[in-house]
């Protein structure tokens, strides 16, 4: 080896020098490496793969979480970095692809389970930092987890291209420059990360979201994800920006609304950890989104009922030894009086919250007070564990029924209804869907369409074929 | 005929009756009035459940007392002692004529051995603890509303109702 | 025709021992079947039982008994069901209903003293344990585990592995006790079946301060949830069956237990083993009533020595006023104790004590002293708040020494199924009187270190009881002195065992309930090993499950 002016370069020196730069390359890389999987982890924590990615007691990231849709359930992947069972193998374009663009690295397509849809708005630098920690932060788990198998005609994966040409929107995000950083900030976020909009934005009816509607209200299984766009009846118009941060921090906006069911899982697993910059940046934006009013909220959801008792029916009142013939007041004594307090009002504090002045009780859509009293509110990611016991072994669909009209009569909005019908069908999980039969039935339609069709043109075509008569 | 009459004629113990309406003022002296000045204006339904009213506000030292807890009580006392209103009366009128001050009405009674001394710790009882008769006979009426649980509300939950989220209780009181 | 009921082990009471001890049997894969003589409760119909008794300060008012499996009651009227033959009153209470006596406790789950199983040895008074306080250590460990205990560390009692849970968060009157008693006395939180964070499923604590008679919330883990972990590992319970014999075979071994139902039909049950769990009172009577031509003395008796050796807690007290605002009522009941006075060399003269602090609302009890006392007026309600903020209360635990005739035996009154009630033969020794006395001094001094006034001692040789049935079938080595062995079988017959206060042969100054586990524990392993590795998998998954 000879250095530029011809002279040889003694090799212990070379590889002196060699070596020291690629030292000093790899502790600046190290901690850039640190750096960068610090992010990739807070971004992950944001998007909340978690939820989605690990079965309840299962590994993080393994996968194996039923995700019941209309069309059959789903199973989340393992995106550990096992090279036999997760997407170890993947480069970094295709995880890529799988987040952004939702196609594995087989090159099928993914369902819009996982919401790639919204993910489609993150930046390549986040995609780079997710893949890095996807790839050196989380530990491998070999096993891989029960396969998705959709009834017909969903089982075909390719019919997914079609329909993200229809509603995928495969650009990042880009600011808008007449807002400010801390809005375009929050609107990547919502938009993007947080991806809010894939249960509160309505679906048509081929099942993607209404644009025009972001964030009017969306059905997840039994529980709703209500209307948070910034009407001032339906959504969260009348809220402060610290009413936001408090709810996304604590779970709870104290004289508001509480987090429950998945919305629970959101708070416990992402939300309680972004930065305060970040939930005010998502407070900020939200404060912005188009009003979407719904008829049914003559006032703000939140502003329904004042405290009450019937506690002169009560005392000195023995309970009917059959438990259906309980009254609402007398329900609400024995089971929810203890913490929620004699005349609804809650704690001293509002730790334990009031329950009139709260969506719980305020909204038309009475599913979530049926969820919430059936499962109570649980936050297993951090620990905290039973925020509010369910009652779902110890209470009858008719006394779930009776209860809730009972708190929606007095500490919510009258005109909403639950009944014991409702509580069952909740109970069992939900309607059953009739998307499946739907689809079948239409591709037969089409089908005998397209036969019909063809026989019609054969049948012309013959004619005209044949020879003039005698 | 005498049917149009009947129904024109107002109940006998319906409160919008003007014949029997009075103001509760008109069962106390000047003495026993200085210890419920509201009472000067307040209607009383009825000459029993009035001097119910007067007598118990005199015990329980309150400025103000909910009528329905007020009906309620009387109701559950006289069931238990058909004697109750006519005893009432008597130590409502004892303490009008005698100018007894609260503090000393049980000494008094007790010393003269009176067949009213078991009366106040009923009344007061009623009040305080919600409870009306003794023994067997015990019924709550009243728990959260009852005059001990109201008198720290701003300090204490009855027992069995929750004081906050878990370690609030490690505070200083007030 | 009558269903043939038959497991491979049948356990008579659904108590948290019981109940504990018949979820590991099923866990080891044998079919149990449980047998409660009363009925299954419900949490919220007890709480609004409670809220509408007329008689606060009765807390069994919110659990009337049934009339085919009646329990003493006192208020208002005694039932007669415990009869009292003297010459101290003994008016024990218990439940009888699925889950038993703890739907109605205050959590104390304590400890033994290493020194308390050896106190003949050591100081010349009551009886030795078979047993050491290091044997009893891991399955103290196990009950902890599975109860979810919260406790604070060096409070006399050795461990090896840490409380599943940090303490439960100390009242703001605790705290003022700890800081001005200090270091005169040194007052720690109490080590209680109560959540200090989520546990087991369960939520933490939110303060109702209804401990009993019923915790609202499910914060404190009580014998319904032993039932619902017994019934989730695939026990069978039967409720509303009330035993009334114990049938055993030619040679003595136990073959079936016949149970009436509430209308007095008889049914039979085999089974291959049988754990008698009825609680200290029940439970001698059921074998005393199962006497036979064999066994003319009843079952298990061939030492004379079931019922006797009757013990439980009396407790004497003092009230006053602190000079400072506390507001007792703010968290749970029983938070705090003096810990330093339960072994010592003085246990040679006189009984060892607790000293525990209550934190039980004064409101009713100063409420009811001001109607006493006559006060009316604007008066009573500036009193009671005055009384309410500045109350407050302490009592001592001690120890009693078994004395073979303080005894359960049966009367010759019937119940309404036509079995004989039990009868208490009680008394309260010297020993006991002497502790009692040197506690006052201890008291007089807390009084004074709080600034207190209007101080009131409970009337001396008065004690009150604390529902801790110990020593009625006391374990031994000695078949003549003793009614079981140190793994809870009885002498007399091989496949009959006992898990209950009742088989501690001294009472300590502990409450007796998770000592009582732990044996029930030990007694379920020694019937059906697990295999090591078994046990330590049961172990992580049950930690694991906790922290959910």
């Amino acid at each position: 080896m000879k250095s530029m002016t011809g002279r040889p370069i003694p090799l212990l020196a070379l590889i002196c020098v060699l070596t020291s730069l690629y030292a000093n390359a790899a502790t600046t890389t190290d901690s850039a490496n640190t750096e960068q999987l610090q992010r990739g982890q807070y971004l992950a924590t944001a998007g909340d793969c978690v939820a989605c990615h690990t079965a309840p007691g299962g590994k993080p990231f393994a996968g194996g979480l039923p995700v019941p849709t209309p069309i059959g359930t789903i199973f989340a992947t393992n995106i550990t970095p096992s090279k036999t069972a997760g997407i170890g193998n993947y480069t970094e374009q295709q995880f890529s692809d799988a987040l952004r663009r939702g196609i594995r690295a087989d090159g099928k397509q993914l369902y819009p389970a996982m919401p790639y849809t919204a993910y489609a708005q993150i930046s390549d630098d986040d995609v780079q930092a997710l893949y890095a920690w996807f790839m050196h932060g989380v530990n491998p788990f070999d096993t891989a987890p029960t396969p998705t198998r959709l009834p017909f005609p969903f089982n075909i994966r390719l019919s997914m291209a079609a329909w993200n040409l229809l509603f995928l929107d495969s650009k990042p995000f880009t600011p808008d420059p007449g807002q400010s950083a801390e809005w375009n900030r929050g609107a990547y976020l919502v938009r993007g990360l947080a991806h809010c909009s894939t249960c509160h934005t309505p679906r048509n009816l081929l099942m993607a979201e209404q644009s025009s509607r972001e964030l009017a209200g969306g059905d997840v299984g039994t529980w709703h994800a209500p209307n948070i766009t910034s009407d001032a009846d339906s959504g969260i118009g009348g809220w402060s920006e610290s009413d936001l941060i408090a709810y996304m921090k604590l779970g709870h906006a104290i004289g508001r609304a509480q987090a429950a069911g998945p919305m629970a899982e959101v708070v416990d697993n992402s939300l309680q950890h972004l930065t305060a910059t970040d939930l005010q940046a998502i407070a900020t934006y939200l404060k912005t989104v188009p009003a979407q009013h719904d008829p049914a909220d003559t006032r703000a959801v939140d502003t329904w009922g004042a405290a009450f008792d019937e506690l002169d029916s009560l005392r000195g009142v023995a309970l009917p030894s059959d438990p259906n013939q309980m009254t609402g007041a007398q329900l609400y004594d024995a089971y929810c009086a203890s913490c929620h307090q004699d005349r609804g009002q809650g704690s001293f504090d509002g730790g334990l919250p009031s329950l009139f002045h709260n969506t719980a009780t305020g909204r038309t859509n009475t599913n979530n007070l049926v969820m919430v009293i059936l499962d109570g509110i649980s936050w297993p990611a951090d620990g905290s564990g039973v925020h509010m016991p369910g009652f779902a072994q110890t209470l009858t669909d008719q006394q779930v029924a009776t209860l809730g009209s009972y708190l929606l009569k007095h500490y919510g909005n009258p005109a909403a209804v639950i009944s014991a019908d409702q509580v069952k069908t909740l109970r069992a999980g939900g309607a059953p869907s009739h998307l499946v039969l739907l689809a079948r039935l239409a591709l037969i339609v089409i089908l005998l369409v397209l036969v019909a069709i063809i026989v019609m043109l054969m049948r012309r075509r013959r004619r005209k074929a044949l020879p003039a008569g005698p | 005929m005498t049917n149009e009459i009947q129904q024109v004629v107002p109940h006998h113990d319906d409160p919008a009756d003007p014949s029997r309406r009075r103001l509760l003022a008109g069962l106390l002296t000047a003495y026993t009035a200085s210890l419920i000045p509201w009472a000067l204006a307040q209607p009383a339904p009825h000459a029993d459940r009035g001097a119910f009213t007067a007598l118990s506000a005199i015990l329980v030292g309150r400025q103000a007392l909910d009528a329905t807890q007020t009906a309620r009580l009387y109701d559950a006392l006289v069931a238990d002692d058909a004697h109750f209103p006519a005893d009432v009366q008597s130590l409502l009128t004892l303490i009008n004529q005698r100018q007894i001050d609260p503090l000393q009405l049980q000494n008094v009674l007790d010393t003269e051995h009176s067949p009213l001394a078991p009366l106040p710790r009923k009344i007061v009882g009623a009040w305080y603890l919600g409870v009306v008769g003794s023994g067997e006979a015990a019924r709550c009426i009243d728990y959260e509303t009852a005059l001990n649980a109201v008198a720290v509300a701003d300090v204490l939950k009855p027992p069995t109702y929750a004081y906050g989220t878990y370690g609030r209780w490690a505070n200083k009181p007030i | 025709m009558s269903e043939q009921l038959s497991a491979d082990i049948v356990v008579i009471g659904s108590g948290i021992v019981g109940s504990l001890a018949a979820r590991r049997l099923a866990l080891q894969g044998a079919s149990v079947l449980i047998l409660e003589a009363g009925p299954r409760l419900n949490r919220g119909r007890v709480v609004a039982a409670f809220r509408n008794s007329p008689i606060k300060g009765n807390w069994m008012g919110a659990y009337p008994p049934s009339p085919w499996a009646p329990h003493p009651i006192y208020v208002p009227k005694d039932n007669g069901y415990l009869k009292q033959a003297g010459p101290y009153p003994y008016p024990a209470e218990y439940i009888r209903a699925v889950g038993g006596t703890t739907w109605h406790w205050a959590a104390m789950a304590w400890r033994l003293v290493p020194n308390d199983v050896r106190i003949k040895t050591l100081y010349g008074v009551g009886v030795d344990w078979p047993m050491t306080y290091e044997e009893l250590d891991p399955w103290y460990q196990e009950a902890e585990e599975l109860i979810g205990v919260a406790g604070a560390p060096d409070t006399g009692s050795p461990r090896s592995q840490p409380f599943p849970m940090e303490p439960v968060a100390e009242p703001w009157s605790m705290r003022r006790f700890c800081e001005r008693l200090a270091p005169a006395y040194a007052v720690v939180a109490n080590t209680v079946a109560r959540n200090s964070r989520s546990y087991g499923g369960r939520p933490a604590c939110v303060g109702n301060n209804s401990c009993q008679p019923i915790c609202p919330v499910n914060a404190q883990y009580i014998g319904e949830n032993a039932v619902a972990a017994a019934e989730a590992a695939g026990v069978r319970l039967i409720e509303n069956a009330v035993v009334y014999r114990i049938e055993h075979d030619a040679q003595g071994r136990i073959a079936a237990v016949h149970y009436f139902d509430p209308d007095k039909g008889t049914h039979r049950v085999t089974g291959k083993t049988f754990i008698l769990a009825a609680n200290g009172i029940e439970s001698p009577k059921l074998l005393l009533l199962s006497a036979s031509d064999k066994y003319p003395n009843g079952l298990a008796n061939g030492s004379d020595m079931v019922g006797r050796h009757l013990m439980d807690h009396p407790s004497s007290s003092i009230t006053f006023y602190a000079d400072e605002e506390l507001w007792l009522g703010r968290g749970p009941q029983s938070p705090s104790s003096i810990n330093t006075l339960r072994d010592g060399a003085f246990r040679s003269q006189h009984a060892p004590y607790r000293l525990d602090f209550t934190n039980i609302s004064q409101v009713l009890s100063v409420t009811q002293d001001l109607i006493k006392e006559g006060v009316y007026g604007a008066e009573f309600d500036k009193q009671l708040r005055w009384r309410a903020a500045h109350q407050v209360s302490l009592k001592n635990v001690l120890e009693v020494l078994p004395d073979p005739d303080n005894r359960i035996t049966l009367s010759s009154e019937k119940d309404a199924m036509g079995i004989p009630k039990p009868e208490a033969h009680y008394s309260i020794g010297d020993y006991t009187r002497r502790g009692a006395d040197v506690s006052k001094a201890d008291f007089t001094r807390i009084a004074e270190l709080m600034g207190g006034t209007g101080l009131r001692y409970s009337a001396d040789g008065q004690f009150a009881n604390n529902q801790h049935i110990t020593g009625t079938m006391s374990m031994g080595n000695d078949p003549k002195t003793s009614v079981v062995d140190g793994f809870g079988r009885t002498h007399d017959h091989e496949n009959l065992f006992i898990c209950s206060t009742g088989v501690m042969p001294t009472a300590a100054t502990m409450n007796s309930t998770l000592t009582a586990i732990a044996l029930a524990l030990r007694t379920a392993e020694h019937i059906l090993p697990k295999p090591a590795d078994v046990h330590a998998a049961a172990l992580n998954a049950e930690r694991e499950a906790s922290l959910s």
